[in-house]
């Protein structure tokens, strides 16, 4: 297989925007391209188009790969719950409803899981904006793929470096949930459940500038960044 | 290991003619409560004491990585003799196509990491399961979960660099999985946290299924 993927842009990504984006990419380097990569999505696509950052993963505490797993399964419940309510689910094929439900169910399991192995570690919930991602089927699924695979990946990476063996004994049963959620959506859109013999670990740095360029999280409700057009007056 | 190893992992080898849980029964399922089991399950093999898991040693990494050998080998040979026998079309054809070298491919790591400690292959026996499309689903489904729940039992007993290829490996049987049981109108992806599986229960069940001799 050439490439860190199989799922080539041309199979979920239409408009092939993205295919221009990543056509420019010779030269550049992977900061300057990932700010560049649209925001939402087409950032987790394109990032998971680059192969994985090179270099010694750093030693990172439990706590804090808990932390970021955490925020990071948040993000995945949060934007599944999201389209569900939206109505955009519920407007899919049967077979595809089942699908999104299924891992919308999952990914909150996973939160309530963390957040019990944290206690009172766990921090609040950050806010959310999925730049329009969660309103139709065909962002919706793009995002789903590629965010799916992103998991399996960060898993991977983690799983074999936690320093207490009871968590990554722990972590081996989500990672092949989430490898099971990533080879459901691949089928679903029509490209290879099983690209390659191996899934080949993300460093958490890695992961982390992926999701810091979709710009899914923010650090505050989207009503405080309007302050000077208050939507209520009076 | 955890927790969850007394629960066996599902068999997706049902008898064909056994209940079998639809795909709007298992997400109810989820849905309902389905996840707290795992969950539960999770939490519980976080909190079990550290020393039910092994202190890692080169001479362990042996004796699970031999035990996982056993498993790549069954999978890999099932799927080349299933190729061999030309009875495949469509749908299963492809899935064996693409699985049958991943297995060949886990087979070589291991046997790379394990040097002159690795075992003989195993003698192995697939009866009809290789040229009955029903069968072969079966078993493909329940060869792989087999295989997912050996690796979550026994990964984290590894030193670190075995327990990263045991990683990278097992994302992939998992993805098998979840893709075979889809071809079969399963629900690929039954549980928020899947159950682990002792060595001994995933070899007498290979055994009692009369693929390893």
């Amino acid at each position: 297989m050439s490439g860190p993927t199989d799922l080539t842009f041309a199979d979920i990504d239409r408009d092939e925007a993205l295919l221009e984006a990543v056509a420019a990419l010779h030269g550049e380097t992977r900061a300057a391209f990932l700010r560049k990569a649209a925001i939402g999505g087409g950032a987790l696509l394109a990032a998971l188009a680059m192969p994985p950052s090179a270099g010694a993963a750093a030693r990172l505490t439990d706590t804090a790969v808990l932390q970021f797993g955490l925020r990071f399964e948040r993000l995945q419940a949060t934007f599944y719950t999201e389209a569900d309510r939206l109505g955009t689910v519920g407007r899919m094929p049967a077979a595809k409803q089942q699908w999104a439900r299924t891992l919308g169910a999952h990914e909150r399991a996973h939160v309530r899981i963390i957040k019990q192995i944290l206690g009172d570690k766990a921090g609040p919930r950050p806010f959310f904006d999925f730049h329009g991602s969660t309103e139709s089927d065909g962002s919706f699924t793009r995002t789903a793929v590629a965010m799916e695979d992103l998991t399996v990946a960060l898993l991977t990476g983690v799983t074999p470096h936690m320093q207490d063996r009871r968590l990554s004994a722990a972590l081996f049963g989500l990672l092949t949930t989430e490898a099971r959620h990533a080879a459901w959506a691949r089928h679903l859109v029509g490209t290879t459940p099983a690209a390659r013999s191996f899934d080949d670990p993300r460093p958490v740095a890695d992961v982390q500038s992926i999701v810091d360029a979709t710009h899914f999280i923010r650090a505050s409700p989207r009503l405080r960044r309007r302050r000077s057009r208050p939507r209520f007056t009076g | 290991m955890t927790s969850a190893t007394s629960q066996p992992p599902t068999d997706g080898a049902r008898a064909p003619d056994g209940p079998r849980r639809t795909r709007a029964e298992a997400l109810r399922a989820a849905v309902a409560g389905g996840a707290a089991l795992g969950a539960a399950a999770l939490a519980g093999a976080w909190t079990r004491p550290a020393a039910t898991i092994g202190r890692p040693t080169p001479t362990q990494d042996a004796r699970i990585l031999n035990f996982l050998l056993v498993v790549e080998e069954t999978q890999a040979g099932f799927y080349e003799a299933a190729l061999r026998s030309g009875a495949l079309r469509g749908d299963l054809l492809e899935f064996a196509r693409v699985v049958a070298p991943q297995e060949r491919d886990h087979v070589a790591l291991l046997r790379r990491r394990l040097g002159r400690r690795a075992a003989a292959p195993p003698r192995l026996d697939f009866g009809d399961a290789i040229t009955d499309a029903p069968r072969f689903r079966a078993a493909a489904i329940d060869l792989e979960e087999q295989a997912a729940a050996a690796y979550i039992g026994q990964g984290a007993s590894l030193t670190a660099a075995a327990m990263q290829d045991a990683a990278r490996i097992v994302a992939v049987e998992a993805r098998h999985a979840a893709w075979i049981r889809d071809l079969a109108g399963e629900d690929p992806a039954p549980r928020p946290a899947d159950p682990a599986s002792p060595a001994a229960d995933v070899l007498s069940h290979l055994r009692q299924k009369g693929f390893l001799r």
